[in-house]
């Protein structure tokens, strides 16, 4: 656990870059500074390995105050990610990654081991482990990076804009093989990012600054996007907050209906009889979707005639009910030529559709059960 | 031009070229060794530079003659005051470098190091001057080379080098020896800069493409 108390860091020139901050960072938890520039999110996160030392208040770290432990002991024990990758150009990336484990006394061979382990556990083909950092692509070194904080397996990870120099494809990649990364080793994370969908996506906890350095609002996501402390925090998250939050809403309480679902062997007669405006067509045996058919071309079908021959509209796609969010099936709705959203069990088996006034009464549901641990559970997929 | 010269006097070329040899790489690599601690302050300490660089500047458009005539009554007529001399030289073209490349390491890679628990020294001995390296390679051959184009001048002081070869054929009005002395001058030049490249490579296995 990480603990800022009352720190403050003015510069000599009277700017204040960090005003007062109190903030605790729980052990194995994320928790995302957010801000825009010159808000002192950097600066904070800097003053935890004493890359820059606070003008007053004190930083505990599981108890104790950093400026009691030697520098360089408590630097080998906090994994450090930054933007421009600050790989060392001159190293090949296993003895980049090897850095740590190798200055805290470990053999080379070991440590070389350990770092291709590394690397597949990033995501990377051990295979690059004898290249140089400028033969690789911005978003493999950024992997090499975090491999390289990893190294020691120290129980801190500091991340500075780690994502940010990246494509958003890749972006989005490596954000999600950070949690993929958190999800197995839980690691106490800071993360600084300017990026409100990044701090949303990754965090625990989201820290919104104000600029010079004050929090506006230290909160869990799905909080921060449903009740935004004031017109700073809502202008910063965002207009679209009310459908982003969704995503951290479960599916699972949504209910479903299968009044328009049919296989592909029953009967022109039996769908129509059901008077539903569309017909999902299933597969017979697997239960899977096969598409969408309106009503108007049921009409001039025989009754006798089943309904795997007739053409079917694509679902655009489906949502796996109670692990999809709800911002997932109102998408899924909107994409859909029926306008309905269909869900799905993990093998792919259609459970059921979901209509916007199903879809409308979930939403409700869910706004008026702010329910933390309900939202906690909700998927992570948007 | 006559050939036949050349195998006739053979052991004396052999040695004026070890000679200046001597006089012009061993002044480089005490320019070096100078180089390396005065730019390691001037790239921390930034306001020692300046007037560093001034006073170098000022040495470096002392003509090499008068220099070596300026240390003449310390030194005599020896090796010892042409080597000094050229040092001096060598410094004015090897300490820029230095402090270049070790300004050149990116910042967030000494950012980097520190994070991770490197002390300074140690971040200087195994990050920054390694990755400062090709710059400092770089004054070095202009060192080598220049050193070595310069120490024939030392044979106007009666120091033994390549130059005898120019003297001696301009007083006997003997081209072949001047050519001689022209040619070796520069195939000396060239080797000694071409062992430093592959020495530069050696030691900076990194900066290689592909």
């Amino acid at each position: 656990m990480i603990t800022f108390e009352a720190v403050t860091k003015r510069y000599p020139d009277g700017t204040v870059a960090v005003d007062a901050l109190d903030l605790e960072v729980p052990a194995g938890k994320t928790v995302v500074l957010v801000g825009p520039s010159g808000c002192g999110k950097t600066t904070s996160l800097r003053m935890i390995n004493r890359l820059v030392e606070p003008s007053s208040g004190r930083i505990l770290l599981d108890g104790t105050d950093i400026r009691d432990r030697n520098q360089a002991q408590l630097r080998r024990g906090i994994g450090y990610v930054i933007q421009q990758t600050g790989l060392f150009p001159h190293r090949t990336v296993e003895d980049n990654i090897a850095t740590v484990p190798v200055l805290t006394g470990l053999s080379r061979r070991k440590a070389r081991d350990h770092a291709r382990e590394l690397l597949t556990l990033v995501g990377l083909d051990p295979a690059l482990a004898k290249r140089y950092p400028h033969q690789l692509s911005g978003g493999q070194q950024q992997r090499v990076g975090v491999a390289r904080a990893l190294a020691a397996d120290p129980p801190v990870l500091l991340m500075d804009e780690p994502f940010s120099a990246v494509d958003p494809v890749v972006r989005a990649s490596l954000q999600d093989q950070l949690l993929l990364l958190q999800a197995e080793l839980r690691k106490t994370i800071v993360l600084v990012t300017h990026d409100i969908e990044e701090a949303i996506k990754v965090g625990d906890l989201v820290a919104l600054f104000r600029p010079h350095g004050k929090i506006a609002q230290l909160a869990p996501p799905d909080e921060l996007l449903a009740s935004p402390a004031d017109d700073y925090v809502a202008g910063f998250v965002g207009f679209d907050r009310g459908i982003r939050r969704l995503s951290f809403v479960s599916t699972g309480q949504l209910t479903l209906g299968t009044g328009p679902v049919f296989t592909t062997d029953a009967t022109v007669a039996k769908a129509r009889a059901g008077g539903e405006p569309w017909i999902l067509v299933t597969e017979e045996g697997t239960g899977r979707a096969r598409g969408w058919v309106d009503a108007a071309r049921l009409a001039g079908q025989p009754d006798g005639g089943t309904l795997g021959k007739l053409a079917a509209d694509g679902i655009g796609h489906s949502f796996t009910a109670g692990t999809d969010s709800l911002r997932a099936a109102l998408d899924a709705a909107v994409l859909s030529p029926a306008g309905q959203a269909v869900a799905v069990d993990g093998e792919g088996r259609v459970l059921g559709v979901a209509t916007f006034d199903q879809l409308r009464a979930a939403i409700q549901a869910a706004g008026q059960t702010e329910d933390e641990s309900q939202a906690q559970g909700a998927g992570q997929r948007p | 031009m006559m050939w036949s010269w050349i195998p006739g006097n053979w052991s004396l070329i052999w040695q004026l070229t070890w000679e200046n040899a001597k006089l012009g790489v061993l002044p480089a690599l005490y320019g070096l060794v100078l180089s390396l601690p005065l730019g390691i302050i001037a790239a921390r300490w930034r306001w020692f530079y300046p007037p560093v660089l001034t006073v170098i500047n000022i040495l470096y458009a002392v003509p090499s003659l008068a220099l070596f005539i300026a240390l003449i009554p310390a030194f005599g007529l020896t090796d010892t005051t042409v080597i000094i001399a050229l040092t001096v030289f060598s410094l004015c073209v090897i300490l820029p470098n230095v402090v270049a490349g070790l300004r050149a390491v990116p910042p967030a890679v000494t950012q980097a190091a520190t994070a991770m628990g490197y002390g300074p020294l140690r971040r200087l001995a195994t990050i920054e001057l390694p990755l400062a390296t090709p710059i400092i390679m770089a004054g070095l051959r202009v060192g080598v080379v220049s050193g070595i184009s310069l120490a024939s001048v030392g044979q106007l002081i009666g120091v033994s080098s390549l130059g005898y070869l120019f003297i001696d054929g301009l007083q006997r009005s003997f081209p072949t020896e001047i050519y001689v002395g022209l040619v070796l001058v520069i195939a000396l030049a060239l080797v000694c800069d071409l062992l430093l490249v592959g020495a530069g490579r050696a030691l900076t296995p990194w900066t290689a493409r592909g």
